[in-house]
């Protein structure tokens, strides 16, 4: 209920990121139906109908297997949803668990965030090789490595906001109510840290996309027959000359969704600094 | 003579400081230092000093908010500052703690209900959420709330209205001993005056003991049986509170007596 | 003409669908060598007058929708930004309540008062220096000549406030206000601060307007007193007429709120129910709902500011009578 109230005020007023909004929210339906809406297989050959210009019935053209760019783009959407979905799931659970812990029993959380802040030593991009090259190329090992990449800013962040919490006159009142680490921990640290992890949240959600166009286009990331939008830009890449709009369409699908999620986590960002919303009780 | 229900024995709790600059020495701020003091049953004893001087840290510590560095503390003649956290806990039930801040000591995200429900299942005194509520309900009468407002979450309501829930998560497990810390200092006079009577009738009624810690004295007079005022650490005069008032025999406790501002009232002004 | 002069003053706060009035028909007067108290509780209106008076509230969604405010034959809501500013901090100066927060943190202090110093007057920086030194030692910090470069966060509140004042008072100002300047402190540092506004003030001639919520810090330093209740004056007077007699039934309240340390009480004679919140639109008095004198008149007229006796006015239908 808070969380709906929450998300109204972050867009009120904002016509940039509601557009946002909106696409992503298209982004997710395309996803869902897929198949009723994909006029073709996304993976089915066709030999004769190679790399032809976008038109009626190949909305985007083909690609140099004849596949459909329209319905592989359409099921591209599934993978930018799994992947970011995936990845904010591993993200946040082992970061926030991590963070959480670490602010809130301080001798073990010294040793684990001094782990974390070598993790974050290296750039994003080189950790993600480095795991993946350990694993084998599939759309799980890709969220899980993506995830653990980026749960190492959700520790950071949410080790600084549990410690702040920790220090609040509620967190001893609970306390002295009698009541034990794992109750103050999820009962009551928990609750308060929601607004500031859907924040999180979104912007992973949109780094998680890049990362894993990068790895895609580098060969590293999803197995190349599954069509996402980085294995396409990845696989017609030598055809940019020819068929430019074999890289055109998938390149704006991505540069257009991760602006999105950006103009929606800068939204949510803005409206949970309580600086803003306060009431005029005060005066 | 019976034991006082709190015994103190001269409590100690120092805090590290962190040194100033990158080699600085690490100071050792004393915080409490060698502090001593009873409790009976049924009394209430005001500790009064100004900011800094450790009132606070005493409260804290009993409540095992800081962690002592020397001294004891017997609760019905058991010590329990050097308890782990699992066997204190039974005893959190009887010592409860009153905050000083209404709008910082409730959970913005949890229903009244909830904040005043959670100890009375921690502490097995429910089974039923049908029981805590009617439980909730006669305890938030208690405190002069109507009993409807525990649905709504803590922003709804006034600091005055939040003060009165925060005694109310108190007096719902029939504590023995409660400490209140500057309970009354973040209200406004008029509002102050109804909370002073509020506790003082809920101390009479259930005859519980209580260290009430406040800077102002006025307010320390009027609530306490027994006054202890505190220096830098330490507890320079106890006694009988209209011995303290009236005959002050440390220079500390005369000195401020003398800087509170004071009305004359009626013509003779 | 007294020195400052402010007439039905009227501020409001704009919400997304009204304007909600909080501070209503305030009218006072300060002259050269007298403090005016105003006290009253949190919300009462008394620290958004001070602002108003100052010229503080700036594009915050409270804004002065009426009345005048004129310092020294100047209307001062008639003037231009350019000119307001170079009163402020010179002419009329102002101390808040949290020492802590008012003096910048990455400057030594000295550096602060020298500024101020050189923006209102035409000193060279040695110079204001040497008046930063003497303004230290007027506030009595030992030392000044070497606390000068200290920053704030070497000092101790106390001394934080002191160097307010002396801030305040670096440019000789006719008029001072003071917004709660010892609500943060110690009882004793309190006093000590107190004193030092009253012997400054005896011998600097400044108007002072002191704003607090303890009635005994008003009684003990102000010559008059307006008690406010809801954006609007209750009763004001001589302090020596005010606390004479308690004419209205919410300063009686006030004062019958407060445990005293001379004596004993067994139970306060608290007022009962809160202050209405700004958006509980009120007919009649706004002390109505908790006053023990109320009647249906009280209901369904608000009172008129009437002169009960020479220079003690009060806003009540019943002023000055008992319950019986």
């Amino acid at each position: 209920m808070n969380t709906l109230i929450f998300l109204r005020d972050a867009f009120a007023g904002r016509k940039l990121a509601t557009a946002g909004f909106l696409w992503l929210c298209l982004i997710v339906v395309a996803a869902i139906i897929a198949p009723l809406v994909a006029p073709f297989d996304p993976l089915e050959i066709d030999p004769v109908g190679r790399l032809t210009e976008p038109g009626w019935p190949n909305l985007f053209g083909t690609d140099h297997f004849g596949r459909d760019t329209f319905s592989r783009a359409i099921y591209g959407a599934r993978m930018t949803v799994i992947i970011g979905v995936g990845s904010v799931l591993v993200a946040l659970f082992c970061g926030g668990l991590i963070g959480m812990i670490s602010a809130y029993f301080t001798r073990l959380g010294h040793f684990l965030m001094r782990a974390v802040d070598v993790l974050m030593a290296f750039p994003a991009l080189l950790m993600a090789l480095v795991l993946i090259t350990l694993l084998e190329r599939s759309v799980v090992n890709t969220v899980l490595v993506i995830g653990i990449v980026y749960a190492t800013t959700t520790a950071r962040i949410l080790f600084g906001m549990t410690l702040k919490l920790k220090g609040e006159t509620f967190i001893d009142a609970a306390v002295c109510s009698g009541a034990g680490n794992s109750s103050i921990l999820f009962r009551h640290i928990l609750p308060n840290l929601l607004s500031p992890l859907l924040v999180q949240a979104s912007f992973i959600f949109a780094f998680a996309q890049l990362q894993a166009a990068a790895l895609d286009f580098l060969g590293l990331g999803l197995p190349p027959e599954v069509p996402s939008w980085g294995n396409m830009l990845s696989e017609e890449r030598i055809y940019i000359t020819r068929a430019p709009w074999l890289l055109i369409y998938p390149g704006m699908l991505i540069v257009v969704s991760v602006f999105s999620m950006n103009l929606v986590g800068d939204a949510l960002r803005d409206s949970i600094d309580p600086r803003f919303k306060d009431d005029i009780a005060g005066v | 003579m019976t034991d006082p229900l709190l015994r103190l024995v001269d409590l100690k709790t120092h805090f590290q400081t962190k040194g100033v600059g990158l080699f600085g020495e690490k100071k050792v701020l004393k915080a409490v230092d060698g502090v001593s003091f009873d409790i009976a049953q049924g009394e209430v004893l005001g500790l009064v000093g100004e900011s800094g001087c450790g009132k606070s840290t005493v409260g804290r510590t009993l409540t095992h908010l800081e962690k002592t560095t020397s001294g004891q503390a017997f609760f019905e003649g058991r010590e329990f500052l050097s308890m782990t956290p699992h066997k204190f806990r039974p005893l959190r039930r009887e010592i409860q703690m009153i905050f000083q801040d209404p709008f910082a000591s409730l959970n913005p995200r949890l229903k009244i209900e909830q904040t005043l429900g959670e100890p009375l299942f921690i502490h097995g005194l429910c089974k039923t959420w049908n029981e805590a509520r009617s439980k909730i309900a006669a305890t938030l009468e208690r405190v002069g709330m109507d009993p409807k407002i525990m649905s709504r979450h803590p922003h709804e309501f006034s600091g005055g209205q939040r003060q009165r829930i925060g005694i109310a998560r108190v007096m719902i497990l029939q504590p023995k001993l409660v400490i209140a810390d500057e309970a009354v200092s973040a209200l406004d006079v008029s509002i102050q005056a109804q909370f002073l009577n509020l506790i003082k009738k809920l101390q009479r009624d259930s005859g519980m003991s209580m260290l009430f810690i406040s800077h102002d004295l006025g307010v320390v007079r009027h609530i306490s049986d027994r006054v202890a005022v505190m220096l830098a650490g330490k507890i320079v005069e106890i006694g009988d509170k209209h011995q303290i008032f009236e005959a002050p025999q440390h220079e500390y406790t005369r000195k401020l007596l003398n800087s509170i501002p004071r009305i004359a009232i009626g013509k003779e002004a | 003409m007294a020195l400052l002069e402010v007439e039905n003053l009227e501020i409001a706060v704009s919400t997304q669908r009204n304007l909600l009035p909080v501070v209503q028909g305030v009218s006072f007067t300060v002259d050269e060598n007298e403090t005016l108290g105003i006290v009253g509780e949190s919300g009462c209106g008394k620290s958004l007058t001070s602002l108003a008076i100052m010229g503080l509230l700036g594009t915050s969604p409270v804004r002065i929708t009426g009345g005048s405010i004129h310092f020294d034959g100047m209307n001062l809501l008639a003037l231009s930004e350019r000119e307001r500013r170079a009163i402020m901090g010179n002419r009329m100066a102002m101390i808040f309540q949290e020492p802590m927060t008012s003096l910048n943190p990455v400057y030594r202090i000295g550096d602060q008062i020298v500024e101020n110093l050189r923006q209102h007057q035409n000193l060279s920086h040695a110079a204001a220096r040497d008046r930063s030194v003497e303004l230290l030692s007027l506030v009595r910090i030992p030392d000044p000549s070497e606390r000068i470069d200290s920053f704030p966060h070497q000092m101790s509140g106390g001394q934080r406030q002191r160097v307010m004042i002396a801030m305040a008072l670096s440019c000789d100002p006719k008029l001072l206000i003071a917004d709660e300047p010892t609500t943060a402190l110690d009882v004793t540092v309190q006093k000590e601060v107190l004193d030092l506004m009253a012997d400054l003030q005896s011998r600097m001639g400044t108007a002072i307007v002191l704003i607090s919520h303890d009635l005994g810090v008003i009684a003990e330093t102000c010559d008059k007193v307006a008690v406010m209740y809801r954006g609007k004056i209750a009763e004001a007077a001589s302090t020596a007429d005010l606390f004479a007699e308690l004419l209205h039934p919410y300063t009686r309240g006030l004062l019958n709120s407060i445990p005293v340390v001379d004596r004993d009480v067994e139970w306060l004679e608290a007022i009962p129910g809160r202050v209405p919140t700004l958006e509980e639109t009120l007919t009649g008095c706004a002390f109505q709902p908790r006053c023990e004198l109320a009647t249906e008149l009280c209901a369904c007229e608000a009172p008129q500011t009437t002169q009960f006796k020479p220079g003690h006015s009060v806003q009540c239908h019943f002023a000055g009578q008992d319950r019986s």
